[in-house]
């Protein structure tokens, strides 16, 4: 069974972005109408709504959080060309029994890019406070902050320009120490013509620049959302691809040219056509081991390697508007929670199902 | 494909209307929102459903059922089976099929226990929906129970011979106790003309079925005609039955014969009608000799084909090998008419006695009980040898990677839970590939309430020599306390999070505290800093400072003002304190005796001229100026005279 | 020679948990043997009376609640870590730094040492009816004067060189003086707090944390040690010595008894394992008579009988 909590995010128009802190009991919620809404987690499961502020003067596209080693911060980019990076600020004046009064503070804003800022996402924590965004232009920047506890001197440290305009962005999240940093980058330009949509790169410490190791030349149709799974101990990296399906590529660095490049081998591994059109979303479970992704079709599909190494989709989930209670009842229900402080759930209803089978994603 | 997977509803009208996003949710949930990709170069105006009151997350998570607190008991009691196991595996290489056994043993009465907690708590329970849910759960793990015995009896406790029939009229007397009980309520009562009671003669065919020959016999005796010429003659055929038995020496084809005899002897009896008087007694032994029309009289006692298999190996087949049980088994299946109403656990119970292990785990992990079962059946018949033995038939198939694909997943699902993390790291520690991986990614996300807390995941991660995690807790808690206030206790944990930057960071709000105010707070947590000190300069700086404030309040003015000197040489003062320290020169070379050498004078001096315009001793720049010119002149004066 | 025992029955903490008690770091202690204080998360601290209805069900009642009384400055609630008490008085401590002396008779706090210490207060115990000992995060142990007026200890003294966190204080039942510490690290510190602030002993016992120690309250010969690693000890003075300094002690030699001595004090003690090892920590136990009653992070209590007190 599985069931579901609906927190209404009180956002005017769609939201573009959900971002959860490192622990699960924070979140973060960005959208069209310019705004961005922190929500807490209460002791009972309830989402309180603590902060919403205006953050930039155009849609919010993405809203990231950082390494909480770092303090409660977020990144968020929009459509004003922008990106910035805000630090939550406790009031110092308390009451008795309320919590501090809780504000976000625009740390800095960075206003590189002469157009629409698609993508943002913070470095892995080994590498200190890292920020890489990318843009409609076609260039992805990285920016670091030298003094972890003042946020609001970031430097740019890169410019490294993908010709194509670029829509997302992925990070290697690999914690070994052999592994180079890597990013990957997708492109949502639409022209078969122009090649490959998906780069990779690859920080090298010698050149001190960001080197392009590969084009995934397979990848033609625009790409919507790009992610590198957890790593694990694996000697290969997982990424996964939403275009017009889900694919997943296994890249295998090989250090072994004396020239001291690395190499890929890139294969792929699995293309999914379940959505049946393009595939908006792709996104990994913390461990690796599940991926979910969202399409044009309205469903989330998730998918799992099997222990023979292949894999497979496992349960699908749809937006039903049957099932989505009427306006009468639906007031009724949220005057109901606010006034009860426990986090409610509904048991969801599904299509199929066999008596005592079931989906399992974990 | 996709007809075997689950389509989950959303109950949203705009999720449906404008399409869906996601995100993970750590460690195990998705939030789910309406979302419309926009292309990176598309306009920026508000979508088609501006305004709306609809945008919602909703955050998805599977309903598990052993979080519930009656089922808890299960998890912690199969969690300290589970690890005696491994530590028994990792102390020898070899086990035996007794130790195995015995294990699997230890699990079937953690069901069994749960099973009775569970059957307790449907008697106490008030309302009908819950009532339901436990009898869902009673349901479920009744077929564990089940299926765990046969699997035991099948692959673990394999006897001599593939001798097999004992085991299961054992297995089916347990799972269909009824006429076990009755007939012991019967005999028990001892009452007159038993054969009046309704479930008199049902109770003695079961009886016969599961091979319970001397206790039918027993509630034959108590029959009002037990004298009768025809009772007689029934125990005494019942008495005279062959036995099957590997440690007798009797081999098969000498048994087989005996038995013929017998049926034969019985069957003569028959045709010679000496049982005709009473029904029922012709009836049991027709069953005996296998006639089919009282065999199909008697199917309506059987619930399941599984019920019906022991008995008719026991009339049809005693000898019957282990290995031909699948035959047997579709036989059974046939002749109760169920070949296309196979139910779940007839399925796996099938494939368990077909020898399709993987089917069975296959099978099990639908179960609804979050692959508790899967879990642990896997990992004991891999240490049995059992899983192994299927890779030289399967390609590309490694019993290690499943049974330990297992212990990921139900590894991963417990970490996700508050009390229960603990219990989801000691599975996840024998996974020998990834195991340690997956616990570095969550060990760190398990929320931290309290430091008893944060003293526990620390624990959890030193035990596994994980010290980055530790340090990166402490951090956290470090962090949390400076936003708290709480600065002494940030230190303590910046401290043992051996981060110097932060260490660095606080020592400099402690100095910056006692500039701005004058009184230097927390001295109780500066009173022996020991050699944690040397994580920072700043630290060191500050427990100097500390100790010559201590000197000073103490008024060993000698020992004081060494101690400033050695500070003021020191190369790690802060840019904001230096004047501090100057100032408290001021006492020291004005006190009655001379503390300051003439050489200590001519640094301050210097230290003095080099910082003259500064703003902030410009007004004590006289007063400065006056002690040192005459400390000055009581210093060369007192060495002059020395020498 | 190990002391049978029998395990009886271990039950989930369910009832506690109907409570409304997260069960991670939170305090219950009995303050007499019908009334217990408890913590809860949001720095307050509850009394319950035990009682029994007309069917004999046990059930429990509020009493006094002191809401609160733990916070931060920034208004976050904190834990309360540890509460002891002496007749109707109770102390209590927390993670803020604060210690807060309460009367059962009263629901106000009678008095509040609002910074108590720079760190978390982990342990708090009543050595005398006016004079309580604290430890903190930092492995320093203050003793506390309450009828003074000075907002300041009057005795600071540190478990070890390094930054290691007492888990556990406890004292001898006769000898209020005698106090045992149990560590992070698994060792069990003694001290004479009559002599001065050095340990007297001091002894590597498990390998993980220790998480509680308790003499026997009858039997004081009997000390008893739980660890995180999911052990639970019965430390015992060895049979020959036992009498000589049982003996001692009634002399009012107790000097000469074992816990101070310091030449060889490992020889002069046996362990004994009480149960096989679990596999969770021991957070807590309590020892009545010949029986042991202990709490694990595996969600079940365990009750074990037939301890052996022998005396000789």
């Amino acid at each position: 069974m599985f069931e579901a909590q609906e927190i209404n995010a009180e956002h005017k128009d769609l939201i573009h972005d959900v971002a959860y802190d490192f622990y699960g009991q924070r979140m973060a919620t960005c959208s069209s109408d310019q705004y961005v809404k922190v929500w807490d987690q209460n002791a009972e499961g309830k989402w309180i709504l603590t902060s919403s502020w205006k953050a930039h003067s155009g849609s919010v596209w993405k809203v990231t959080w950082a390494h909480p080693e770092f303090g409660q911060v977020l990144a968020t980019c929009s459509f004003d060309r922008t990106a910035a990076v805000w630090e939550e600020v406790v009031g110092e004046t308390p009451g008795p029994s309320e919590r501090g009064i809780r504000h976000w503070v625009r740390k800095t804003n960075l206003v590189d890019s002469r157009t629409s800022v698609t993508d943002v996402k913070f470095g892995p924590k080994s590498q200190g406070l890292q920020l890489a965004t990318c843009s409609a232009e076609g260039i992805v920047r990285i920016y670091e902050a030298p003094d972890v506890m003042n946020l609001t001197q970031w430097t740019l440290q890169h410019e490294v320009p993908c010709k194509l305009p670029c829509s997302c962005i992925s990070w290697n999240p690999s914690l070994s120490k052999n592994h180079p940093q890597m990013l990957a980058v997708g492109s949502d330009d639409a022209n078969p013509i122009n090649g490959g949509k998906v780069f990779i790169y690859e920080y090298s410490e010698n050149s001190r620049r960001w080197i392009k190791l590969e084009t995934l030349n397979s990848v033609l149709d625009p790409v919507h959302d790009i992610a590198f799974a957890p790593n694990l101990g694996r000697s290969f990296h997982i990424l996964a691809v939403a275009t017009k399906d889900v694919r997943i590529f296994n890249i295998t660095p090989d250090n072994s040219d004396p020239s001291g490049v690395t190499k890929l081998d890139v294969q792929t591994v699995a293309q999914f056509d379940d959505h049946g059109c393009t595939v908006w979303r792709v996104c990994w479970n913390v461990i690796g081991t599940v991926l979910a992704s969202s399409g044009d079709d309205g469903t989330v599909r998730m998918f799992k390697m099997n222990y023979v190494n292949s894999w497979k989709s496992v349960a699908i989930m749809k937006g039903d508007g049957s099932l989505a209670p009427n306006d009468g009842s639906k007031n009724l229900s949220n005057a109901l929670t606010s006034i009860s402080q426990t986090a409610r759930y509904i048991k969801l209803g599904s299509i199929i199902t066999p008596k005592e089978r079931e989906a399992s994603w974990h | 494909m996709e007809t075997d997977i689950n389509t989950i509803l959303i109950p949203s009208k705009l999720c449906n209307r404008a399409g869906v996003s996601l995100a993970w949710k750590p460690c195990n949930d998705l939030g789910i929102f309406a979302y419309e990709r926009k292309h990176s170069g598309a306009q920026d105006k508000p979508s088609q459903y501006y305004p709306t009151s609809e945008a919602s997350v909703f955050h998805v998570r599977q309903d598990v059922i052993l979080f519930r607190p009656i089922l808890r008991k299960l998890i912690n009691e199969s969690n300290g089976t589970f690890l005696n196991l491994q530590e028994l595996l990792a102390r020898k290489s070899t086990n035996t099929q007794e130790e195995m056994l015995n294990f699997s043993r230890q699990y079937r009465s953690i069901i069994r226990a749960c099973l009775e907690s569970l059957q307790e708590d449907i008697a106490r329970s008030k309302s009908e929906a819950d009532k339901d849910e436990l009898q869902n759960y009673i349901t479920i793990f009744y077929s564990i129970e089940c299926i765990w015995h046969l699997c035991e009896i099948l692959f673990i406790d394999s006897t001599p011979g593939n001798v097999v029939l004992p085991h299961l009229l054992e297995w089916v007397r347990f799972h269909f106790p009824k006429y076990e009980r009755n007939a012991a309520e019967m005999l028990c009562e001892n009452q007159e003309e038993l054969e009046m009671k309704p479930e008199y003669w049902p109770t003695i065919i079961g009886l016969m079925m599961q091979g319970r020959v001397r206790i039918a016999r027993g509630l034959l005796k108590q029959h009002s005609a037990a004298d009768t010429r025809a009772f007689l003659l029934v125990d005494q055929c019942l008495k005279a039955m062959p036995q099957f038995d590997v440690y007798s020496g009797l081999s098969a084809s000498e048994f087989h014969l005996q038995w013929q005899h017998w049926v034969m002897d019985i069957q003569s009896k028959i045709d010679a009608k000496s049982f005709a008087s009473h029904k029922n007694l012709e009836l049991l032994m027709k069953i005996v000799v296998k006639d089919e029309l009282a065999w199909s009289e008697i199917k309506k006692h059987f619930e399941t084909w599984y019920e019906l298999l022991p008995a008719w190996l026991f009339y049809a087949e005693p000898s019957v090998k282990s290995y031909e049980l699948g035959t047997f088994a579709k036989y059974c299946i046939r002749q109760m008419g169920l070949e296309n109403k196979l139910k779940h656990l007839d399925t796996v119970l099938l494939a368990a006695m077909e020898y399709d292990l993987l089917e069975v785990i296959k099978e099990i992990q639908k179960m609804s009980e979050n692959g508790w079962f899967a879990t642990h059946l896997a990992n004991l018949l891999y240490h049995s040898g059992q899983l192994t033995v299927l890779e030289k038939d399967v390609d590309n198939f490694s019993a290690k990677a499943l049974q330990e694909f297992l212990i990921v997943d139900y590894g991963t699902m417990l970490m996700g839970h508050k009390s229960l993390w603990q219990v989801g790291l000691s599975y996840l520690d024998h996974c020998s590939e990834s195991g340690i991986h997956i616990i570095e990614l969550l060990l760190p996300r398990v929320p931290v309430d309290n430091e008893y807390k944060a003293q526990k995941i620390i624990r959890e991660a030193v035990k596994r020599e994980l010290h980055h995690i530790a340090q990166f807790v402490c951090k956290v808690q470090g962090m949390k306390c400076v936003k708290r206030g709480r600065l002494g206790s940030a230190l303590t944990w910046a401290l043992k999070s051996q981060d110097s930057t932060l260490v660095s960071l606080l020592a400099n709000r402690f100095l910056k505290d006692y500039a701005a105010n004058g009184k230097l707070r927390n001295t109780d947590l500066l009173f022996n800093l020991g050699p944690t000190m040397l994580s920072s300069d700043r630290l060191i700086f500050l427990g100097k400072y500390y100790e010559f404030h201590k000197l000073y309040q103490d008024r060993q003015f000698q020992e004081a003002g060494k101690l400033l000197i050695k500070l003021l040489e020191s190369k790690i003062i802060p840019k904001y304190f230096w004047y501090i320290l100057l100032l408290e020169t001021i006492p020291l070379l004005e006190s009655e005796d001379i503390i300051f050498s003439s050489n200590d004078t001519y640094m301050i001096i210097n230290f003095m001229e080099e910082n003259q315009f500064d703003e902030r001793i410009k007004d004590k720049l006289d007063v400065l100026r006056l002690a040192t010119a005459r400390n000055l002149s009581r210093a060369v004066l007192y060495e002059s005279e020395l020498n | 020679m190990t002391s049978k025992s029998t395990i009886i029955e271990p039950w989930l903490e369910e009832e506690l948990e109907n409570e409304d008690c997260a069960l991670d770091g939170n305090y219950i202690y009995f303050l007499n043997a019908d009334t217990i204080a408890s913590s809860s998360s949001y720095g307050s601290v509850n009394v319950f009376k035990i009682c029994y209805n007309e069917n004999g069900e046990i059930g429990m009642k509020k009493g006094t609640v002191w809401k609160n009384i733990h916070s931060f400055e920034n208004g976050e609630s904190n834990l309360c870590t540890s509460i002891t008490s002496y007749d109707q008085d109770i102390v209590s401590v927390g993670e803020d730094g604060r210690i807060n002396l309460l009367t059962l008779s009263s629901e106000s706090i009678v008095r509040t040492y609002d910074n108590a210490d720079s760190c978390s207060i982990k342990c708090a115990l009543f050595l005398k009816h006016n004079e309580i000992l604290t430890s903190n995060l930092r492995g320093q142990l203050k003793i506390w004067d309450l009828q003074s007026r000075c907002e300041e200890p009057s005795s600071t003294f540190m478990l070890s060189g390094d930054i290691v966190a007492p888990t556990c204080l406890t004292s001898h039942p006769t000898h209020r003086h005698l106090v045992v510490a149990g560590d992070e690290e698994g060792s069990i510190t003694i001290w004479d707090l009559r002599q001065n602030t050095y340990p007297v002993n001091m002894l590597r016992a498990h390998e993980e944390s220790v998480m509680e120690i308790q003499f026997h309250p009858d039997y004081p010969d009997h000390l008893f040690s739980s660890s995180s690693s999911g052990e639970i000890w019965h430390w015992s003075v060895k049979p020959k010595l036992s009498a000589d300094y049982v003996f001692d002690n009634l002399a009012g030699k107790d000097k000469n008894m074992v816990w101070f001595a310091s030449d060889a004090f490992k020889n002069k003690l046996e362990v004994f394992t009480l149960m096989d090892k679990l596999h969770k920590p021991i957070n807590t136990f309590d020892v009545n008579q010949a029986r042991v009653l202990c709490g694990c992070d595996n969600e079940a209590i365990y009750l074990i009988s037939g301890i052996n007190l022998d005396k000789y």
